[in-house]
């Protein structure tokens, strides 16, 4: 049952890719730790840089899912220092992190945080081996009707855990998935929405959408970071980074039981990060909040969201990689990326490909240990990060951006679209719209169609294919109840502080 | 009515949902023996999209802030200055653009002008040799650079 593990550490443990591994959790960490720069970001300017380099496809995944587990890692610098979270799943991570800094504790939060970071890991990789096998073998059964139910299930729960604005999710995903519908019809060969442009046939291309939706809204949105005045701009002396066994041990329950709730937050398909930090976080405060200490610096309020957003990093690919359904906005990008490798994601991956699932696990288990190692010691180095200043930041990113788009096809078009694209995702942020369900539309959407359709052939037009079997009926049913659930338990959300500006992974 | 940021995103929403279906229904599609065109997919988005957006324009949320005064100007020229990057891209080549787009971006974002300056001949030399000696990545010299030779 777990020959793929072995191949894929035959795979992972390849010079190149071990060097990737590691490349990928260094620049993670780095662009984790830089505000506004997320995982997504990270992942949306290299990933053409990977196309390009003719990487195949196990190493760019080993290479882009060690950039974003290293964020994941990352984001907890700029939050405990400087009180800013560097992506979405570290906003939690303030609330703690930040008072144990100005105690003059940095240092053993930076170690803690560490170590919460590598438990949750550690715990969700083993859930991801142990699950996703299992799960690809139901997963075998599953039509065109199952996925197309299985999608709208994930798009319901996005709609209700992510952001607080469901019907804002909601709009976010069908714009995504209409985007998709541009280009050649593959049933048909009807043009839709191309406008007579040639370069919209086959579609608006992938890292155009990624780059200019994430990149180009980025570097709009800094300008307005640039004057806040809630961010501490000084780093607070770091002290030595170091954590005891005294302190990890008083952690360990929060540490234990936020892991496994970050596991099953990234396991949903559509929720991320920032909603595991979130209610790992008020749950431990409910639980251990005895003396009132939480939010003043409590070790324990650090280490509940740091296990969890890493656990829901790992535990977002088991969707992913046996379904071929997201568990995150990150691993929505990952998704297409494959896509652009002509892998589709689903359950026959680990039986066809043994070499990308098992690579991709068995590099999540050294890119891990390779992320405690760095973390611990050079946490120090990482911080000194914090100070680049904007001015040299942001016209690196445009950089980026540029080269990455013009690579693809040597022409302007693409650099033109990629702006358009940049100033409506600039537009939905600040809306108030997370661009996470956009990006998972934009992703599914043709999968999406092309089932419905599959499925309408299949039962020469008669709808009722879409519910008969069990598996399916029970998706809609889970989907409306999600639906539901809200309106009938408002108390079981826990209020999530999130602000505008800040992107969900 | 309150004329809302959501209200008006709602109303243009339903707008870009009517245009989707009239375009959708408008496709010209020839035989197939599937009972599902490429019609309806896009139509069933329309009808969503514009059933979420009336929520919306029914039950606006806050607006939000939006700049005004001097950071709205700050932020046409961020525009301005990524469309001029991308017209002169090819034109004048990837190094002499970069270097005045990354020295007036990093003017923009608050450095000095010898600082802005240094961070433009730093990015833009860096970069290319990065890019094309170090990643075999093929970036534009430039169309003057051949007129003059």
């Amino acid at each position: 049952m777990f020959d793929f593990l072995i191949e894929g550490f035959g795979v992972a443990l390849t010079p190149l890719n071990l060097g990737l591994a590691f490349l990928g959790a260094l620049l993670g960490t780095l662009f984790g730790a830089l505000p506004g720069i997320g995982p997504i970001n990270g992942i949306a300017i290299l990933m053409p840089l990977a196309y390009t380099l003719g990487l195949p496809a196990e190493s760019a995944l080993i290479l882009l899912a060690g950039i974003y587990t290293g964020a994941e890692y990352g984001g907890r610098m700029s939050s405990i220092l400087l009180n800013v979270p560097g992506d979405a799943g570290a906003v939690m991570t303030t609330l703690d992190g930040h008072p144990l800094a100005k105690k003059g504790l940095a240092g053993p939060a930076l170690g803690l945080s560490a170590v919460s970071s590598f438990v949750g890991a550690t715990i969700a990789i083993l859930g991801l081996t142990l699950f996703a096998p299992l799960l690809a073998e139901v997963a075998v059964m599953f039509g065109p009707a199952e996925f197309f139910a299985l999608m709208v299930f994930a798009f319901s729960s996005m709609s209700v855990m992510m952001g607080k604005d469901p019907i804002k999710t909601a709009i976010g995903a069908v714009l995504g998935v209409l985007i998709a519908t541009v280009g050649v019809d593959s049933g048909t060969g009807v043009m839709r929405f191309t406008f007579g442009l040639p370069e919209l046939y086959d579609g608006i291309d992938f890292v155009v959408m990624i780059i200019g939706l994430f990149a180009i809204s980025e570097i709009l949105l800094m300008l307005e970071h640039a004057n806040r005045d809630d961010v501490d701009s000084e780093l607070p002396p770091l002290g030595r980074v170091f954590v005891s066994i005294k302190e990890i041990l008083f952690c360990k329950g929060a540490m234990l039981r936020s892991s496994l709730i970050g596991f099953i937050i990234g396991v949903l398909p559509g929720t991320g990060a920032s909603v595991a930090g979130a209610v790992a976080y008020t749950t431990e405060k409910r639980l251990s909040d005895k003396e009132g200490t939480f939010g003043h610096g409590d070790m324990r309020g650090l280490a509940a969201p740091e296990a969890a957003n890493n656990a829901s990093a790992a535990g977002s690919f088991v969707p992913m990689l046996t379904l071929g359904i997201p568990g995150s906005g990150t691993t929505a990008v990952l998704l297409g990326a494959l896509m652009l490798y002509n892998i589709t994601p689903g359950p026959m991956m680990f039986t066809e490909r043994p070499e990308v699932a098992g690579g991709l696990i068995a590099s999540l288990y050294i890119g891990n240990l390779v992320l405690l190692a760095l973390n611990l010691p050079l946490a120090g180095v990482f911080a000194r990060v914090l100070t680049i200043p904007r001015w040299v930041l942001v016209p690196a990113i445009a950089i980026l951006a540029f080269v990455g788009v013009y690579q693809l096809h040597s022409d302007l078009t693409a650099i033109y679209l990629m702006l358009i694209i940049g100033v409506f995702g600039y537009l939905l942020r600040k809306l108030g719209f997370s661009l996470a369900p956009v990006i998972l539309g934009y992703v599914l959407g043709g999968l999406m169609e092309q089932n419905l359709r599959r499925a309408l052939s299949i039962s020469g037009g008669d709808v009722g294919i879409l519910w008969q079997s069990g598996i399916s009926l029970g998706l809609w049913i889970a989907a409306a109840a999600l639906l539901v659930l809200p309106w009938l338990l408002p108390k079981l959300l826990p209020n999530r502080r999130q602000e505008a500006p800040i992107e969900d992974d | 009515m309150k004329l809302a940021a959501d209200r008006l995103l709602g109303f243009m929403l339903i707008g870009l949902a009517a245009f989707v279906a009239v375009q959708a229904i408008n496709l010209e599609i020839p035989f197939s023996y599937e009972p599902v065109g490429p019609r309806a997919f896009p139509l069933g988005l329309a009808i969503l999209l514009a059933g979420l957006s009336l929520v919306l324009v029914l039950r606006p949320g806050e607006d939000g802030h939006w700049p005004t005064g001097p950071l709205a100007l700050k932020l046409v020229l961020v525009l301005a200055l990524l469309l001029t990057y991308a017209i002169l891209f090819i034109r004048l080549g990837f190094v002499p653009t970069s270097l005045l787009v990354v020295a007036a971006l990093a003017r923009l974002f608050g450095a000095s002008w010898a600082k802005a300056w240094i961070t433009g001949i730093a990015l833009a030399v860096g970069s290319y040799l990065l890019f094309t000696s170090g990643l075999g990545i093929g970036l534009p010299t430039g169309t003057w650079l051949g007129a003059i030779i």
